[in-house]
């Protein structure tokens, strides 16, 4: 890793460091000792480009592009064993959802990336119905172009149905605009 | 003993048997289930709070307002909702700036919360309010022959601070439950590791590999099947066993229960209602002996 190459100015650094410490997670960021339990932890280490304790690292240096850019985030299983271990009590998992929210606000990640396109397909489906509809959300983010990857899809689809595991019809409740009353509500009090 | 049952999503859908074996062992143990009436999705771990983290709040924060009125603790079968309306309660409490907002939109929809539910798993309510004694006294059916691998998997055990009733490193709740139904508890590494969750949606191949390693080693402990307490755990190691067995070119066929499908044998409930024809995994051959009639 070329850190020294992309250090930051003082002030941009302190700017991210403060920035995430104010996010869901971030609070101890700074007590961080670099012992690396969190990484020998981590079960989806392997598929990640910085490991969780060098994203803490990149934190403390400032660097936001790279941090909010990198694979890391988007691997993180959310499985809060990092957190669960970090003997200075820093909830990197909490951060990660967090890092992932950031990402996304502040256009660090395509849209039409897969992990983008779930997340928003899953709050639209559920802002729909007030539940969660499977089928829908494999359809939505599903690459309709790649044949091997629909015919993947399609034998779990068929295994399901075998099964009558697959919920055809939508789940919709009943009282659904109170949700939207309270997502409303929400997003006004925001601005 | 009543409850605001909170079934969340997939035992509505594609775990229809937790939901189904759950109901029909509580029925047995007297259990009251109350299901709160229009709930709405919990918000799905990171699903939505990685879009907008006060959205997920918000709308887990309906689910609690509802279950308030009922007056009655939330218990779920599902580990992640488990650590998502969890999660919402300690955020009330904790962040004033967030309850005030929530509030303000709860109000928006007639609801409030004062913050006075308790969000428990369903499998701790047996263990805690139950306990083992009661639950052996209605085991007919010592499981004699199931040497059994209970997979915690993440959220049942963490984050401490919300998953409290279990050690987070060395669990041993179901393994003590399957000791107490007769079978015998199998040692294995990965009782606590992640199966890959929704990764199995946006980048199957690391769930693949995660589940793998879960399944292969219990497996080669000596397990002859798997016991869970969470839906989407199921769903890996079940569903998706198939497409773990392709990728790597191995064959593991190992049956996975929920808890409460292996509590059910024992009972001596009607297999019918456990709704064990719906695993994918067919647990035909090591149930053969305990019901005259499992499953085609």
């Amino acid at each position: 890793m070329r850190l020294v190459a992309s250090l930051t100015s003082e002030s941009t650094r302190q700017d991210f460091v403060k920035e995430v410490a104010k996010m869901q997670g971030g609070k101890n960021i700074l007590d961080c000792i670099q012992c690396g339990v969190c990484s020998g932890s981590c079960p989806t280490r392997f598929a990640m480009d910085y490991s969780p304790m060098h994203i803490i690292r990149m934190i403390h240096m400032g660097m936001k592009e790279k941090v909010l850019s990198s694979s890391t985030i988007w691997v993180c299983s959310t499985c809060y064993t990092c957190a669960t271990r970090c003997p200075r009590a820093i909830d990197i998992t909490t951060l990660m959802m967090s890092l992932r929210n950031q990402a996304m606000e502040k256009g660090y990640v395509s849209e039409s990336k897969i992990k983008p396109k779930f997340y928003r397909s899953f709050f639209d489906i559920v802002n729909k119905y007030g539940r969660l509809h499977e089928p829908e959300l494999l359809t939505r983010i599903i690459e309709k172009t790649n044949i091997k990857e629909l015919l993947h899809v399609a034998s779990l689809g068929w295994r399901l149905m075998k099964k009558r595991r697959l919920q055809l019809r939508a789940p919709k409740i009943t009282t659904s605009a109170d949700l939207h009353n309270i997502l409303e509500k929400i997003e006004a009090d925001k601005s | 003993m009543k409850y605001a049952y909170y079934p969340g999503c997939a035992i509505h859908s594609s775990s229809k048997e937790y939901g189904d074996s759950c109901e029909a062992i509580s029925r047995v143990l007297q259990i009251e289930l109350d299901e709160i009436p229009e709930w709405n999705c919990c918000g799905a771990i990171d699903a939505i709070y990685s879009y907008k983290p006060l959205y997920s709040v918000a709308i887990a924060a309906r689910n609690l307002a509802l279950a308030e009125q009922m007056e009655e603790d939330i218990v779920t079968l599902c580990s992640a909702c488990f650590y998502t309306l969890s999660r919402t309660n300690k955020l009330l409490q904790e962040d004033s700036d967030i309850k005030r907002k929530v509030d303000e939109a709860l109000g928006s929809a007639g609801l409030q919360y004062n913050g006075g539910v308790k969000v428990r798993h369903f499998l701790e309510v047996l263990l805690s309010d139950l306990g083992l004694e009661k639950i052996k006294e209605k085991a007919k059916v010592p499981l004699t022959t199931l040497n059994v691998a209970s997979y915690y998997g993440c959220f049942l055990v963490r984050p401490p601070e919300l998953a409290n009733f279990d050690d987070p490193e060395h669990p041993t709740s179901l393994d003590e439950l399957v000791e107490a139904l007769g079978g015998s508890q199998v040692s294995y590494y990965g009782k606590i590791r992640c199966c890959g969750a929704s990764l199995g949606v946006t980048d199957e191949k690391i769930m693949l590999k995660l589940t793998k390693e879960i399944l292969v080693n219990a497996k080669d402990a000596g397990a002859n099947c798997m016991i869970t307490a969470c839906p989407l755990c199921h769903f890996n190691l079940d569903a998706k066993q198939r497409d773990v067995e392709k990728r790597f070119d191995i064959e593991i066929n190992l049956p996975i229960l929920h808890f409460t499908q292996m509590m059910g044998i024992a009972f001596g409930v009607n297999t019918g209602e456990l709704g064990l024809d719906r695993n994918c995994v067919s647990p035909k051959n090591i149930l053969a002996q305990y019901a005259e009639k499992v499953i085609q």
